[in-house]
């Protein structure tokens, strides 16, 4: 494939920060799932279906996370369209395996990115104790934009990196001599492990009730499915 | 009492400024202000207390918040005391949570993208993460105004509402809706990325899949699909580099 233009590098660059502020702040409208992500940046390169190869691998993997409370999770969506830029760029069967990793990596640093912005709110607040008590509207109006700014912020210097990743990554692999064993080990494994956190997800969300028949109905429907097609 | 409009929107930004600290509590307090603007009319000297009470620490489920967030705001114009409003705000924290994260985390999240995965398995790719994207914000828009306007019509008494709503069975039948459907999902996925499973190829993602849930088995506390997949890398950056040390120093 021809390398992207620079605007289209810019757009996915924007459509990854879209769904960083959508994992985190406004609206929360799964505009950040791998898929939707992955979608769009295919559509954006010109490759939807290396958009959608690589959304609906980390689909799986996004299926393995429950985003309650305080759980520190990873970010999927910067990460997916970064994923894209790279896979859109590497030619082979086994483009998505490089591509797989680079994700995984950036979905880890975007979960330490979430870890920091929840931390500088919780010093903005602290900081501003004395004027919310007071009961000034204007108090708590200051600090809800300015924590959706600094994740504007983290979501864009993340936005970027990923598709500077995926751009390097995409001109790199070539020149490290890998070659297809490495892609295609990592593709194999990568799969797999997207499989088992799929899987792990749906066990757990199950339980021992008559949902976990339920999922044991599905998987058997969906293993015929998949041998006899 | 007037801002429903404005706090419903202020809703979708509950988590904008989420910290350690109070958690929710700003977006609480920033999607309290519209329905507190009237109070400081009718009540001046209460005003700025309930807009502190309001901002206060609290964490439930950010799409069912609302009915702690228009229960809260009822209380105040109905003259409840500091301490109704502070207990009614704690005691509904966790219940919302556990309701929203099984209803909407654990049920309708899986069941939706499970059919997302299959739709694009099956060659259906726009309708697929269309109907993914519109079927969940419909439907979370919905229960978002629900909550707000069930909320503000109960008061202190939402608890009653909220054990008698359509919410608790619904999480339970959802639930067995995403196990069907996520269940389908995996293999067909796999199937799709891999090109069957049946080949060597297939049979050993399979394999490793099975280790890895076997894993998540015995330490389920660390396991994810993520820390799984960076071993993983680990592995396979470790075995190649070896192996061109090794060509390296043959040749």
């Amino acid at each position: 494939m021809s390398e992207p233009s620079l605007a289209a590098l810019a757009g996915v660059a924007a459509w990854a920060t879209v769904a960083g502020v959508d994992l985190v702040s406004v609206p929360q409208g799964l505009l950040s799932r791998p898929l939707v992500v992955g979608a769009l940046a295919g559509c954006i390169l010109g490759d939807p279906g290396a958009g959608l190869q690589v959304g609906l691998a980390l689909e799986l993997y996004a299926l393995d996370v429950m985003p309650v409370g305080a759980a520190r999770y990873p970010d999927y969506g910067a990460a997916t369209a970064g994923a894209t830029v790279a896979a859109a760029g590497l030619d082979g069967p086994w483009a998505i395996g490089p591509a797989l990793a680079l994700a995984l990596a950036l979905a880890w640093l975007g979960g330490l990115s979430l870890e920091y912005l929840r931390q500088s709110n919780a010093r903005a607040v602290h900081r501003r104790a004395a004027a919310l008590a007071t009961g000034e509207p204007r108090e708590i109006r200051s600090l809800q934009w300015r924590g959706l700014a600094r994740d504007v912020l983290r979501s864009g210097a993340l936005g970027v990196a990923a598709v500077a990743a995926g751009v390097a990554l995409a001109r790199l692999w070539p020149m490290t001599g890998w070659g297809g064993a490495a892609a295609s080990t990592l593709t194999i494994g990568l799969v797999g492990a997207a499989l088992s956190g799929a899987a792990s997800g749906a066990i757990r969300n199950a339980g021992r009730g008559l949902r976990l028949r339920w999922l044991g109905l599905g998987a058997a429907l969906g293993l015929l499915w998949a041998v006899l097609r | 009492m007037t801002g429903w409009g404005r706090a419903v929107a202020r809703l979708l930004a509950l988590q904008a400024a989420w910290n350690y600290e109070r958690m929710q509590g700003i977006g609480m307090g920033w999607a309290a202000e519209p329905l507190l603007r009237d109070l400081r009319a009718t009540d001046p000297a209460r005003h700025p207390a309930a807009t502190v009470r309001s901002a206060e620490f609290f964490n439930g489920h950010p799409y069912l918040a609302g009915l702690a967030l228009g229960a809260a705001a009822r209380a105040e114009y109905d003259g409840a005391t500091a301490e109704q409003v502070q207990r009614l705000r704690t005691a509904l924290g966790g219940p919302l949570g556990a309701l929203g994260d099984q209803f909407f985390w654990a049920g309708l999240l899986p069941a939706l993208s499970g059919c997302a995965i299959l739709g694009v398995t099956l060659g259906w790719p726009g309708l697929a993460v269309g109907g993914l994207l519109v079927a969940w914000n419909a439907l979370r828009l919905a229960t978002t105004g629900w909550a707000l306007r069930t909320g503000l019509r109960e008061g202190l008494g939402v608890g009653r509402a909220i054990r008698e709503s359509w919410l608790t069975g619904a999480a339970q039948r959802i639930g067995r809706f995403a196990g069907l459907a996520v269940g389908a999902a995996i293999p067909i996925g796999g199937a799709w990325l891999l090109g069957g499973l049946t080949g060597t190829t297939g049979l050993t993602a399979l394999a490793v899949a099975a280790v890895g849930v076997l894993l998540a088995r015995i330490r389920p506390a660390w396991f994810t699909g993520l820390r799984y997949g960076l071993l993983l890398i680990a592995a396979v950056a470790l075995l190649t580099i070896t192996g061109i040390l090794i060509g390296g120093r043959q040749a």
